[in-house]
């Protein structure tokens, strides 16, 4: 097990704490704080950079988990908004943000994606309870 | 009785058979291919890693993930070849990786007796993230492990060995 000291005293410089890391094939998702703000964030390993999500952070959005297709096209993620907790699903190629439906309805947790985006494993609180959804996607 | 459900992004859902697992499920990780699920789930009152194939319901067996409890944030690699998961052994957490092609186990301590929190295993198995509590802040801290493990890649080596005549 060999650390990656230049890619880790990036991520340790580019922001007051970091948590939630998810990987894929060659992207790092991960929710940054900085200034007392929580984002979803995306780098790039190759590169070491951080890969711009137009339209993904919201203002007012907390986010609360994130996972990466193993291709880097599509993130999803749960975040709480105006009280509510969405479930939601971004395609970077289209920069395209789309809430994904929880039925029966219940509260989601925490999110994982399938190398190519297309199968979505989510966990969901219902009537006191934790299960699992698998959801596929279009 | 068991909480796995699938359902399409229309939004219709119905319950998959039971199975073994049991209810309560946590932290779902699905392998690359979408074909594996590993949730964390109590097992007499203790949460505990278990894998289960999509296509049958049925869960899979593991060989290293019956003790060390609590386990925590299981990651599949493409194949489902690789599980990994944050255990506990005595007064310390470190990650316990499964080769479930050999059998064997790969347990790893983090350097400077950091403790891992959450972790992520890259589909190819050739990078480890890890999230660590460094003087009171979150970290998350990359690790290559391509001189530990073998690449699991998308159409790579299957699972099942051909037995060999004598």
């Amino acid at each position: 097990m060999r650390p990656q000291p230049g890619l880790n005293s990036a991520l340790r410089r580019s922001a007051d704490s970091r948590r939630q890391p998810a990987l894929g094939q060659q992207w790092l998702v991960s929710i940054a704080s900085r200034n007392g703000r929580e984002r979803i964030e995306l780098v790039d390993l190759r590169t070491r950079q951080p890969v711009p999500l137009p339209g993904l952070n919201q203002a007012g959005s907390q986010p609360v988990s994130a996972s990466v297709s193993g291709n880097g096209k599509r993130i999803a993620f749960i975040r709480t908004r105006e009280g509510r907790t969405e479930l939601m699903l971004y395609r970077r190629d289209a920069g395209a943000l789309q809430r994904l439906p929880v039925e029966p309805s219940g509260v989601p947790r925490e999110v994982s994606l399938d190398g190519e985006g297309r199968r979505l494993a989510v966990q969901v609180s219902r009537e006191g309870r934790w299960d699992v959804d698998v959801i596929r996607l279009p | 009785m068991a909480g796995l459900s699938t359902a399409g992004c229309s939004g219709r859902s119905r319950r998959a058979p039971s199975g073994l697992l049991s209810a309560q499920q946590q932290q779902p990780s699905l392998s690359g291919d979408g074909s594996k699920l590993a949730v964390i789930a109590d097992q007499r009152g203790r949460p505990t890693v278990q894998l289960r194939d999509l296509k049958s319901g049925q869960p899979l067996q593991l060989r290293h993930f019956s003790r060390h409890q609590p386990h925590s944030s299981p990651s599949l690699s493409w194949n489902g070849r690789y599980l990994a998961a944050v255990i506990q052994r005595g007064n310390r957490r470190l990650v316990l990786i499964e080769d479930r092609l050999t059998g064997r186990a790969h347990p790893l301590r983090l350097p400077a007796g950091r403790d891992p929190v959450t972790l992520s295993l890259a589909p190819d198995a050739r990078e480890l993230a890890v999230q660590t509590a460094e003087q009171g802040r979150w970290q998350v801290e990359v690790f290559n492990l391509s001189e530990l493990l073998e690449a699991d890649r998308a159409g790579g080596r299957r699972e099942t060995t051909t037995m060999q005549d004598p």
